[in-house]
């Protein structure tokens, strides 16, 4: 059973960030939180979300999981117009979630769980390099590398302290410098790895939202950007893996 | 079995030529196999990946697949397309980019057969506004775990076409020979329950009730079919022929208990939406039974019989059914039936099949003559022909059932028509009110599991003809070429000549002498297009025709 009422921006951010990787996805409910642990069907990148008990306004659950279909969800954001709470029930033993906002009941049909992507475990690695900046600079310099090229390179110059984004297209180059005053903070390890802007321009609109991102990155290693979410009662992880380059 | 096992082993067919050699290395393969997974194991391997009779299908074409690709190698997709025509051929491409892959991923699952076997059950299950979306993710998930020479073979399932070159024969030769049972009871199994993988188990675990199978109603048999002949060579073949009309119409098979009826196409596709007129019809007739009869079905308005298209046209129709419905009535003629109450009747004479027949469906039974005499016989033909049929069926009185074979026992005699069914694997961009649209089709011929390209055809197509067939055909271009594009080949063509001639320019040593297209023959299945072999027997016999017309 499951009886959640949650503030409707939050639970908007909330499967925004789901839907930037995956279409369906796992969710479990347990008394003090619910989280969402999903790789993208390439197995390239993953997210996790844990959403603290704090961040719903009522949370009465039974522990245990739901298949979603992100993609059918988010059907209700074009109906929420002004709608400031929604409340999700789901009866022991049924398969259909309702969801209720403004005098409107929506019940969607969830998906069997067995069939979905069993949740991931995130790799245990080390990421030496730690950048913390405003996620907005970060979507704006994603955006701007994907004029010239479908990869982009991350990394810190040790001896300027500075953190870097870099693509090299066919013809032209691009290069954004971040200087100490626009970093909230970056430590002086040596690294540098190459991404896929395809995925970094969905994580991108989501991450533009976020007032501080934790980059952790590693050379020649995954990527991963960590932040907050509904004011803090939620915390968010993307994490990358790496391209290599071609000869 | 590991599915890295399935591909080495189909790399390593690839590699043995010999047709024993072939069965000797398969069924050792088997032997590995579990019980379980031997019906993937074989569908995968003829690149059907569901049994003949089921009505599963994956409905994938070329620019899914690429699609797929070019995000699980984080390349674009014109990267894809481009290698594709590099190289050539499909699963050697996606092989050589899998192993160019730059995009690196967390962590990647050994893939069994029942996984790949599973995600193409899902596969084919999807539908509705989400199952393109459906079938990209699934497709991305089984090559996000597939090494590179897994994903040459994902890629050839997918498309249904292997390119190893293991027909059915190969199969069932290769269950005889690791089971010890003879090649024909195997056959015969096939025949029954239209389910080679499932004959594969009862051939290695219970004998004896491979030897006991029945037909299962609701599990389309294949159509037995004709060969072409003469009146005097039947009369010869079997001392007294039966004579039936060759309608001009569409095979079909139908399937009642008594209280669902099913139709099914020649290509054993389920058309029942599509015909609820005859439906019922032959409920009607069949009532209190539990029949399988086999038939053609006839379009006619105002009492004439009209051409064949008439009656695909409602095979294939969706929608504004009754309309349609309204428009042509269609007529059965039921000619043979393989199931009653029951009993499997195929291995039983005809003569005796029809007696059943006659006696169990008061209506619709085609009317026949039995006879010996020539005159009469070519009288009956020449009625046939005047009353607006193709020409006549004649049957060995004696002869048995035998699901998709085209034996000596049905004889087909129709006027002498110089025409081809061939298979449509390429064509070139029109030009001019074309320009947008596909001015010439290359068509192949078939040898073995490759297609030979013997002819272009740029004529007899209405405008309509080529709108319609850009787009049926678009989404099957596996690679381009300047202004040529290469098809799967799915499509079957009916193509008059004048004559055939010698010709270096194509692979086959053949081309066609004015080449006229005459009509899809969706009715047929890929593997039905001419061979090599005919074309190379039509040659031969046209040359002693003009040497007898000297």
């Amino acid at each position: 059973m499951i009886v959640a009422t949650i503030n409707s921006e939050t639970l908007r951010e909330s499967i925004e960030t789901i839907s930037a990787l995956v279409v369906e996805c796992r969710v479990h409910f347990e008394s003090d939180q619910v989280y969402v642990r999903a790789v993208d069907s390439a197995n390239v990148a993953m997210v996790c979300l844990h959403l603290d008990r704090q961040a719903f306004i009522d949370l009465d659950v039974t522990p245990g999981e739901i298949g979603l279909d992100i993609a059918r969800f988010k059907n209700i954001f074009s109906m929420l117009g002004k709608a400031e709470k929604v409340t999700l029930h789901l009866p022991d033993k049924e398969n259909k979630i309702k969801v209720s906002f403004l005098g409107y009941q929506y019940a969607i049909t969830l998906l069997e769980a067995a069939t979905i992507k069993k949740d991931p475990n995130p790799p245990n690695i080390e990421l030496p390099g730690k950048i913390v900046i405003k996620g907005s600079y970060l979507y704006s310099a994603i955006r701007a590398a994907a004029v010239v090229s479908d990869k982009v390179w991350f990394g810190i110059s040790p001896q300027s302290k500075g953190f870097f984004m870099s693509a090299e297209g066919d013809s032209d180059h691009i290069r954004r410098e971040f200087s100490s005053e626009e970093l909230i903070s970056v430590n002086d390890a040596d690294v540098k790895s190459l991404f896929s802007i395809d995925y970094l321009k969905e994580m991108g609109k989501v991450l533009s939202n976020a007032d501080e991102v934790t980059i952790s990155l590693g050379d020649n290693h995954p990527i991963k950007f960590s932040f907050d979410i509904a004011g803090g009662a939620g915390h968010v992880e993307y994490l990358l893996a790496p391209r290599i380059e071609a000869e | 079995m590991n599915f890295l096992t399935f591909a080495r082993i189909c790399k390593e067919l690839e590699g043995i030529s010999g047709r024993l050699d072939r069965i000797s290395f398969l069924s050792k393969a088997m032997e590995e196999c579990s019980v379980e997974d031997l019906p993937s194991f074989i569908q995968l391997l003829m690149g059907r990946p569901f049994p003949d009779w089921s009505q599963e299908k994956l409905g994938i074409g070329p620019n899914l697949l690429y699609d797929a690709v070019a995000y699980v190698i984080g390349r674009k997709k014109e990267d894809v397309i481009e290698t594709i025509n590099r190289i050539g051929d499909v699963g050697s491409a996606v092989e050589t980019l899998m192993a160019g892959k730059e995009q690196m991923s967390f962590f990647q699952d050994e893939l069994t057969l029942s996984d790949v076997h599973d995600a193409l059950i899902t596969i084919a299950g999807s539908s509705g506004e989400r199952s393109q979306r459906d079938k990209t993710r699934m497709i991305q998930r089984l090559l996000s775990d597939a090494s590179p020479l897994e994903a040459r073979y994902i890629a050839g399932i997918l498309l249904e076409d292997m390119r190893i070159g293991i027909g059915e024969g190969t199969i069932r030769d290769a269950i005889a020979l690791l089971t010890g049972t003879d090649p024909l009871l195997i056959e015969h199994g096939i025949q029954v329950i239209n389910d080679i993988g499932q004959v594969a188990i009862l051939a290695r675990t219970n004998r004896d009730a491979l030897q006991k199978l029945t037909i299962t109603l609701f599990h389309p048999v294949r159509m037995m079919l004709a060969k072409q002949g003469t009146i005097g060579g039947a009369l010869t073949g079997f001392g007294s022929v039966i004579a039936e009309n060759k309608y001009d119409g569409a095979r079909f098979q139908f399937h009642t208990d008594g209280n669902a009826g099913r139709i099914y196409s020649r290509k054993l596709e389920d058309v029942t939406d599509a015909l609820p007129d005859v439906v019922s019809l032959l409920q009607e007739a069949a009532a209190g039974h539990t029949v399988i009869l086999d038939g053609e079905i006839v379009a006619v308005k105002e009492g004439r019989i009209l051409p064949f298209q008439n009656v695909l046209k409602r095979f294939r129709r969706k929608h504004n059914i009754s309309a349609a419905r309204d428009e042509v009535e269609l007529v059965p003629y039921l000619f043979d039936m393989l199931f009653l109450d029951g009993d499997t009747l195929i291995d039983s004479p005809f003569t005796y099949r029809r007696e059943k027949l006659e006696a169990a469906i008061p209506r619709f039974v085609a009317p026949q003559i039995t006879g010996s005499d020539k005159d009469t016989i070519e009288l009956f033909y020449h009625e046939a022909l005047d009353a607006g049929h193709e020409g006549i069926m004649l049957k060995n009185p004696g002869s048995r059932y035998t699901p998709g074979v085209r034996g000596k026992d049905w004889i087909k005699i129709k006027p002498e028509v110089d025409t081809l069914d061939l298979a449509v694997i390429g064509a070139q961009w029109g030009e001019g009110k074309r320009a947008h649209l596909y001015g010439s089709f290359l068509l192949a011929c078939r040898e073995d599991d490759r297609f030979l390209p013997v002819s272009r055809v740029a004529t007899g197509f209405s405008d309509e003809h080529l709108v319609w067939l850009y787009n049926e055909l678009n989404s099957s271009v596996v690679r381009t070429q300047g202004k040529d594009l290469f098809f799967e080949p799915r499509m079957v063509f009916e193509i008059g000549y004048a004559e055939i001639q010698e010709s270096p320019g194509y692979e086959t040593g053949y081309a066609l002498r004015f080449p006229r297209f005459i009509r899809v023959r969706d009715d047929k299945d890929i593997d039905e297009v001419n061979t090599r072999s005919d074309i190379l027997y039509r040659y031969f016999q046209q040359g002693r025709r003009d040497n007898n017309a000297c």
